[in-house]
């Protein structure tokens, strides 16, 4: 995978497909003419990274599978409501799944089963954002590697407040009540934490 | 609001980390901004891609696709 460079979508991140494999968009464009075949290849190419996300949000693998299956279904019956001019297939994909992540984790109440896993990982592992996995895996991995790379350059209170709001849906408020953190404290590490993710990840594209 | 406070609030609003009265002050500078505005809100989104490629794909259990496969088929079925 590499960071793709693109004219006017600077932050822009794609895997890189083998030659004359179909794009991403090719194969929305296929599950919205009704094709289970375009829907089975882009299965194969995103169920992993889908996978982790849901996983990130709900600690629990059965129900990750059971998710992941109905968020693949989503896609099928949703993709009428993707829209080109709003953004590329892999970022509508994610926004859906951690949307539905987070409230399946919500609804079925496990949120205080997977808060009690979530601060025992913290403890271990305070500094890590990806919670099983080692410098030398990220290795493997260069667009994981470049973007852990810009996300561990964060202070890690910014680190920490990005993760429960975007990982675990927390609100402002919530993430002030839970660290015991001035609401305004919250508010400017988000920011600037942000902030940084999305000048770094520009700046990583414009390398390559 | 200017356009530096709107991105920063941008980059909160694709995360869902905007409380309700900054939203509501945020839609307003969105309506100001126009396409200028809804252009920075869909590269916001580019965050999404980065927070999961971030993590180490997980493997799906090889049933699920089976599964999803069988019900998109039967669903295409009159």
């Amino acid at each position: 995978m590499r960071l793709a460079k693109s004219g006017t979508r600077l932050h822009t991140i794609t895997p890189q497909l083998e030659p004359g494999a179909p794009s991403d968009l090719d194969l929305m464009q296929g599950i919205q003419a009704g094709d289970p075949d375009a829907l089975s290849q882009l299965y194969d190419r995103y169920n992993g990274i889908l996978k982790a996300l849901i996983l990130r949000v709900i600690h629990n693998e059965a129900e990750a599978d059971d998710l992941l299956q109905e968020i693949f279904m989503e896609i099928w019956n949703q993709a009428k409501n993707f829209s080109a001019q709003k953004g590329k297939p892999l970022g509508w994909m994610v926004t859906l799944a951690r949307r539905r992540a987070i409230d399946g984790l919500r609804k079925k109440q496990a949120y205080q089963r997977a808060e009690e896993r979530f601060q025992n990982e913290t403890e271990q592992q305070p500094d890590a954002w990806v919670h099983n996995s080692t410098d030398e895996e990220i290795v493997l991995s260069d667009t994981r590697a470049l973007i852990q790379k810009v996300i561990r350059g964060l202070p890690l209170a910014q680190q920490q407040a990005i993760d429960l709001a975007f990982f675990r849906g927390m609100s402002q408020r919530e993430i002030a009540a839970k660290t015991n953190t001035p609401l305004g404290t919250v508010k400017t590490r988000l920011e600037l934490g942000l902030k940084k993710i999305y000048d770094g990840l520009k700046e990583l594209k414009d390398e390559l | 609001m200017n356009f530096s406070e709107f991105q920063n609030q941008a980059r909160l609003y694709v995360i869902g980390a905007l409380e309700p009265e900054e939203l509501e002050k945020f839609e307003k500078a969105r309506e100001k901004f126009g396409k200028k505005g809804e252009d920075f809100i869909t590269k916001c989104y580019a965050l999404h891609e980065a927070f999961a490629l971030s993590l180490r794909p997980a493997k799906a259990s090889t049933a699920i696709k089976d599964r999803l496969m069988a019900m998109v088929k039967a669903k295409k079925e009159p």
